[in-house]
């Protein structure tokens, strides 16, 4: 009698993890996607898949991508950064007027132990202030968008310095390949080996999946969301420091609605807006899904405004799907 | 100076929350391999008692002793690191968070490649499997997610973590609470066989029936104060209702 009885409920709990697997590969939805729309925009754009297109969508992607792997990892430990744009125009801004006065790597790690000081302030206000990471992000965000505006008076700043960063980050290598593709491609690997392959990564899940549990079980939470905030303001000075020398100009209204662009590639790679899940590869595919949306409508013909619509009615259903397999899982 | 038998001494515990005063002056303590039980009413003070005991609040006042030696936990970390884990109902396991990830959780083992440290996740897989499948819980994989276990099932692995990493003091924190009888005569049973293996135990609750089984002894609190201490041969569940609601111990019972 009890043996049979914990048959069946065995039986019933295989049903119910055919749910789960899938939820394990959370890569799979977004993929899917991605081959969906690649198809689509290959048969009605005979230019779409040429190696020009895929290089200019790539470098698209590398600059957005860098951004949306720190703000994804900085979700999954539960807590938002929507300064991420307003840190690349910043750091794009302090690259090229330290890279004048001095020279292109100096000013490349000045602007990183600033922008990595901004992610500090992030994560000491969110936490000291105990007030959501939204809120506190979204003051940074129009506070350096803000000085950044008054500062420079809305004038652009031209580079006209050395050669050596713009080469190692931006220029081109080859076949329309940039190192840019490189910094993004190896960026997606260390940090989705970082998220599930160190003691880290566990605790980043942890302090994101319930925070309480996490520093019952001696992980310090504050410390991983610092890191993670801090890792997130980098990305964005990288992926800011990029774009800059790709355009050889700094303006102070660049990456202005990018912290949503990399909010959305992140949910539509599969994190969870709540925090305690994600992953990197997903992110990769999530922001190569934006970028290929962009240039893959205006190749179809459809006017460039449509962007924003499709990237918008993904994102709902993205949300949707992840929050659907979320119930499941529960 | 410090009695060798016991295993932990909290000695005037006493501890704040701005103008509330939480614990006055609470004595407690717990021999090797002994069950107790730790009785209160709603608000008692019992958790803030042993989350100070565990590293989770510095006290305001007081000594805290383990095995011996005065000790002052800076966090749950270092409480854990000699030997004290707490088991609460809501606080020991991450829902989307797989069973060996939730099992390692803060401990896991790594494997070194070069100067790189990585998981062991082979090891936590086998080493996790092998436990919850020795505690008869039935999963398919350790890879499972833990918000498909039921309550008795997310107890026992959380007993068992604590086992599985020797600890010395054992504090379950309402373990019983939204538990079905059969999961409470199996987490009961678990209790009893971490005891025997020499673990000290101590048993939260509001509940007497739920402790009083396999308990020797009982502290209870109200608002802060310790109100009494009975041991079982002592004792009736009925004669400790009587306690925790009037609020001091019948002369009967005082020694």
């Amino acid at each position: 009698m009890e043996k049979s009885k914990n048959h069946v409920e065995v039986e019933t709990r295989g049903q119910f993890l055919s749910f789960s697997q899938i939820r394990r590969w959370p890569e799979f939805g977004v993929i899917l996607a991605f081959l969906v729309l690649l198809t689509i925009f290959s048969i009605f754009s005979s230019n779409f898949l040429t190696l020009r297109n895929i290089t200019g969508i790539l470098t698209i992607v590398s600059e957005l991508g860098i951004v949306a792997i720190g703000v994804a990892f900085l979700m999954i430990a539960g807590e938002f950064d929507l300064s991420v744009s307003s840190v690349y125009a910043f750091s794009g801004f302090l690259f090229v007027t330290l890279a004048n006065k001095y020279n292109s790597p100096l000013a490349f790690i000045i602007t990183l132990a600033i922008a990595a000081f901004i992610g500090f302030c992030n994560g000491i206000i969110t936490l000291r202030a105990r007030i959501p990471s939204f809120i506190a992000t979204l003051g940074m965000m129009l506070f350096l968008r803000g000085s950044l505006l008054a500062v420079t008076g809305g004038e652009s700043v031209s580079y006209s310095s050395d050669a050596i960063m713009p080469t190692l980050l931006t220029r081109f290598i080859g076949y329309g390949f940039r190192p840019s593709h490189i910094w993004f491609l190896a960026l997606t690997l260390i940090f989705s080996i970082i998220l599930t392959n160190t003691r880290y990564g566990n605790w980043v899940f942890a302090t994101g999946g319930n925070r309480e549990v996490a520093r019952a079980m001696g992980v310090n939470t504050n410390k991983v969301k610092v890191t993670n905030f801090m890792l997130s303001a980098l990305m964005a000075s990288l992926s800011g420091c990029i774009v800059i020398s790709r355009f050889n100009l700094a303006n102070a209204s660049f990456g202005t609605g990018m912290e949503l662009e990399a909010i959305a590639s992140a949910v539509i790679g599969g994190t969870f807006l709540t925090g305690g899940y994600g992953t990197i590869i997903g992110v990769f595919f999530g922001a190569f899904l934006m970028g290929m949306m962009r240039t893959g409508l205006v190749m179809i013909g459809a006017p460039a405004y449509w962007y924003q619509t499709f990237v918008g009615a993904i994102l709902i259903i993205a949300a949707t799907i992840n929050l659907k397999l979320r119930h499941l899982e529960m | 100076m410090q009695e060798v038998t016991s295993l932990a001494k909290m000695v005037d515990i006493e501890k704040n929350f701005r103008a509330v005063q939480a614990l006055k002056k609470v004595n407690l303590e717990i021999q090797p391999g002994e069950i107790l039980g730790l009785l209160g009413d709603n608000g008692a003070g019992k958790s803030t008692l042993i989350k100070v005991l565990a590293g989770v609040f510095p006290p305001d006042g007081g000594k805290i002793f383990f095995e011996g030696e005065q000790v002052s936990f800076s966090s749950p970390k270092v409480a854990r690191a000699m030997g004290i884990e707490t088991v609460h109902q809501a606080l020991s396991l991450v829902d989307i968070m797989s069973i060996s990830r939730n099992f390692f959780l803060g401990r896991e083992p790594t494997r070194r490649i070069g100067p790189i440290h990585l998981l062991d996740k082979k090891k936590m897989n086998e080493e996790c499997e092998k436990t919850v499948t020795g505690l008869g819980v039935r999963v398919r994989s350790p890879n499972e997610f833990v918000s498909i276990l039921s309550g008795g099932e997310r107890q026992a692995i959380s007993i068992g973590r604590a086992m599985h990493f020797k600890v010395k003091l054992l504090i379950l924190d309402e373990p019983l609470a939204a538990l079905s009888v059969r999961e409470t005569r199996e987490v009961l049973r678990q209790v009893e066989k971490a005891r025997e293996s020499g673990v000290s135990v101590i048993f939260i609750t509001h509940n007497v029936y739920h402790v009083y089984p396999v308990a020797e002894r009982f502290v209870m609190l109200d608002r802060g104060i310790k109100i009494g201490e009975v041991y079982k041969k002592d004792a009736s569940p009925e004669d400790i209702i009587e306690i925790i609601a009037t609020g001091k111990m019948s002369k009967t019972l005082k020694t």
